[in-house]
């Protein structure tokens, strides 16, 4: 491919700042920032992970399944990463937050990797960032279960750059390699490229 | 004293630990079998083998608006885009790990094997749509597609979405996928949607082939199905049949498509019906010979020539060889005389058929004496004088030099020499003193092309309903599909780029030669490994093209224009052809592997076929359903107005056979065909 002159290649860079601009104006723009609380009971930002590929994953303690997978599937990944589990970190944001206390939390993440953070808040507060990752959850109330209700829930995993952009979402079921080679990539691009927006 | 939940998820570590592997098939081994799918472990039993099972087409796959990831409006038609396709309906947040995370896994799963597997990454596709457009918009798909594809072709695995409900419900409909919105149940959470899995199977014809439900879609099943798919040879598509009867009025029938005057070529269309082929009852049948009956009528061709046609610039005669009556004659004989091949058997109008256009729609490459190959389409005769550079790859410039290539070729006429026709032509009794009368001289390499020439000169057909609206100011004479589509042809179609028109007369040809990759297919496509045969009616063998080739002869490769100019850059490069009666000259394209109209259209839609040489010019064109059907009525209103004149022209001409009866060969020529 030839290089595409100058004056064009400045008008691209325009319009695609404006593009940006107008999603945002819209609320179209997926993820971005929020705070909660981590698992040791102080405040957490999202910013707070800046220089960082985060892996963002939802759901609750009481999980019967996908939860434990999930999280399990990530302990897996961390490892595999070696030395770049430096550069990475997995939150796990629960969607139960009447039951997931900063402790529970915290206990229930340890036996994954106790390098795992686990954010709780508000309902309100879980919410927001629900919607704006695009998560869907429903809470099922059933009185015949041990449990009182379960919560039902998208099982994506949701990458985020070194830069706080969402980067990559990750389907349930994506091969462990899969996951290790999107990470490592995101951080290449965060260190080698970290002003291009 | 560890609590009950420290000691469950210490079953849980200690059970993923005995599975090292990195597929979730693996780790999922502590759950029960009963409640993952299949899909997301090793298949419990063997697949059965590619190509010893049948799979029945269920109908066909509907043509809806989509959006891709990067936002582009798309016909599913064009994404499909004559491949096997496997195409799952999903949302992204789906929280049901039997539903849409099945069918994504098993779809990655593909996806590396694709990856490795050259003969699947060209034939197969993955498509995956979302039906939850709200949340799944282009940037979300995006990150899904960057998550399981990072920078893979989206050729190979395409995200596509809908704009709107309005979009999706036809869609939908038409797949047989029932959603059931599911409200929330609180004003925190979302609608979700209740669905049964579904992911279909698409042949390259796209029929759907088979349908995967939760308990059946795996890996190793669909592979064995595409398999299957594969080993069917590529039969050759049927070219749609044009009703051949009056309508009973006795006017023109094709007034339907987009001519409003309707035309006059009620005596064209196709000799033998290729529909129901595949029908145990089918019958072969020419229609050809039904049409001929009493049709022969003799036109005053040296009058026709002369007359200005709407739409044709003058006509342009050689000052060496101008136009008689005589000339005509001779030519017109010449043209449909078998004695001229190497064997006897066959003129130029075996290929050049009058009733099917001075082309022939029955087949997509012609076939010279003895069956041999050839390795192009028989291109059209109609206005063939205002052709500037000659045969698809142009490498011949004019109509009286022209003449001598099919007749020498060893795959066409078979002749093998110029002096071997000569001779045959001064010992036939029929052409004894007409080449003197004529020329004032015998026949020559040089007389035998200006009277072959001079009668393809006669060969005009425009005025049609296009030129009469356009050129003629008439406003009926076309539909107002043929019109939106003649916008769309000049506009966002970029058809006129090519195929030009000038102010008061169009030829539809920028007379110059493009790469659209059609060559670049035919070369370097893989074949199909079984070849699919049709031994009788209902009755297909399937037989390795391997076994085939031994016994077939090879059709020669061919470079285009490449083989003129030794240029690199013209590998590939033919002859843009006129557009002028396109409706009866299928099949289409320099090797004929275009059936229809409609296939054209969606060809130049996707952009034609990637290669390096790929003409600028052509570039997706994001059409819609509606512009496509709109540029097919203006395809359709090109027809021109006089080609039952030539045709019935062409009927009343003798044929020159060996074995023709002396007594209906002499009907309106003094000589006898017999020696």
């Amino acid at each position: 491919m030839t290089g595409a002159p100058t004056g064009l290649a400045c008008s691209w860079a325009f319009l695609a700042a404006l593009l940006a601009l107008t999603g945002v104006i819209a609320g179209a723009e997926l993820g971005g920032d929020f705070r909660l609380t981590a698992d040791d009971g102080n405040s957490f930002s999202l910013a707070q992970t800046r220089g960082k590929v985060v892996l963002l994953a939802f759901g609750y303690t009481y999980c019967p399944d996908i939860c434990p997978m999930t999280m399990a599937e990530l302990s897996q990944v961390v490892k595999a990463l070696g030395k770049d589990a430096d550069k990475t970190q997995v939150l796990f944001v629960t969607l139960d937050p009447e039951r997931d206390t900063a402790e529970r939390l915290d206990l229930y993440l340890e036996y994954f990797d106790p390098r795992f953070i686990g954010l709780t808040g508000t309902a309100e507060a879980i919410h927001d960032v629900a919607r704006r990752y695009g998560v869907r959850y429903e809470i099922h109330r059933d009185p015949n279960t041990a449990l009182g209700y379960t919560v039902d829930h998208s099982t994506d995993i949701y990458l985020v750059d070194p830069r706080g952009e969402l980067a990559a979402i990750l389907p349930f079921g994506t091969p462990i390699g899969r996951t290790v080679a999107v990470v490592k990539e995101s951080i290449e691009h965060g260190a080698g490229n970290g002003t291009s927006k | 004293m560890p609590s009950p939940l420290a000691l469950g998820l210490l079953a849980w570590v200690l059970a993923l630990g005995l599975y090292a592997d990195s597929t979730i098939a693996s780790q999922a081994g502590p759950r029960s079998e009963a409640q993952l799918a299949p899909g997301w472990g090793p298949l419990s039993y063997e697949p059965p083998e590619p190509g010893h099972y049948r799979l029945p087409p269920l109908g066909e796959a509907a043509d809806a608006k989509v959006l891709d990831e990067h936002g582009r409006t798309r016909r599913l038609h064009a994404v499909l885009g004559g491949r096997i396709v496997l195409i799952a309906f999903i949302y992204t947040s789906c929280s049901d790990i039997n539903g849409c995370p099945l069918a994504t896994a098993v779809m990655h799963s593909l996806y590396a094997t694709m990856q490795r597997d050259a003969e699947l990454k060209t034939r197969l596709r993955l498509i995956s749509v979302s039906f939850d457009p709200r949340y799944d918009t282009p940037e979300r798909l995006r990150l899904y597609a960057r998550a399981l594809r990072g920078d893979g072709d989206d050729k190979d695995w395409s995200f596509l979405t809908t704009s709107s409900d309005a979009d999706l419900k036809p869609l939908l409909a038409s797949y047989g996928q029932a959603v059931e919105v599911e409200p929330a149940r609180s004003a925190r959470s979302a609608d979700a949607f209740a669905h049964a899995l579904r992911v279909l199977l698409i042949d390259p014809e796209r029929r759907i082939r088979n349908i995967y439900s939760a308990s059946f879609l795996h890996r190793d099943l669909v592979l064995s199905d595409v398999r299957t798919l594969l080993q069917e040879a590529s039969v050759p598509r049927p070219v749609p049949q044009q009703a051949l009867e009056p309508s009973p009025d006795g006017s023109p029938n094709r007034s339907s498509d987009g001519s409003l005057d309707g035309n006059d070529d009620r005596l064209s269309g196709i000799g033998d019906d290729p529909s129901g082929h595949d029908a145990e009852a089918d019958q072969t049948g020419s229609g050809s010979l039904g049409m001929r009956r009493g049709a022969g009528a003799l036109a005053d061709l040296p009058r026709l020539a002369s007359e200005p046609q709407l739409g044709l610039p003058p006509l342009p005669v050689p000052s060496d060889n101008p136009l008689t009556a005589a000339k005509i004659d001779l030519g017109r004989k010449l043209f449909f005389d078998r004695r001229l091949s190497f064997n006897e058997t066959m003129s130029c109008a075996m290929c050049h058929i009058p009733e099917q256009g001075f082309t022939s729609n029955e087949m997509a490459t012609a076939v010279g004496v003895e069956g041999r190959t050839v390795r192009r389409n028989a291109p059209t005769l109609l206005n063939v004088p205002y052709v500037e550079r000659l045969f698809h790859d142009g490498r011949e410039s004019s109509l009286e030099q022209q003449i001598w290539g099919p007749m020498l070729a060893r795959n066409e006429m078979g002749n093998l020499s110029v002096g071997a026709v000569l001779d045959q032509l001064k010992q036939l009794p029929d052409y004894d003193g007409r080449f003197q009368a004529t020329f004032g001289r015998g026949p020559s390499m040089e007389t035998l092309g200006m009277a072959l020439a001079s009668y393809q000169r006669t060969l005009l057909a425009a005025d049609s309903p296009f030129d009469r609206w356009y050129f003629g100011t008439r406003d009926s004479a076309v539909s107002a599909a043929a019109k939106r589509g003649f916008e769309v042809f000049r506009g966002k179609g970029r058809c006129a780029a090519c195929h030009l028109m000038g102010s008061d007369h169009a030829l539809f040809s920028d007379q110059r030669f493009h790469n659209t990759g059609v060559g670049y297919r035919r070369a370097m496509g893989d074949p199909h490994p079984v070849q699919r045969v049709r031994a009788a009616p209902g009755v297909h063998l399937e037989v390795p093209r391997s076994l085939v080739e031994s016994v077939a002869e090879r059709r020669p490769s061919d470079l285009g224009l490449y083989e003129v100019t030794q240029e690199p850059a013209d590998r590939w490069k033919y002859r843009t052809p006129t557009l002028r009666n396109v409706a009866l000259t299928a099949p289409y394209m320099h090797d004929g592997s275009l059936a229809t109209l409609a296939e054209i259209v969606d060809f130049y839609d996707r952009g034609g076929i990637q290669n390096e040489n790929l003409s600028p010019l052509i570039q997706p064109l994001d059409l819609t359903e509606a512009e496509k059907e709109d540029l097919v009525a203006f395809l359709n209103a090109l027809t021109g107005r006089h080609i039952d004149r030539l045709v019935a022209d062409a009927f009343a001409a003798e044929i020159g056979d060996r074995r023709s009866d002396p007594a209906s060969a002499a009907s309106h020529d003094s000589g006898g065909s017999r020696r």
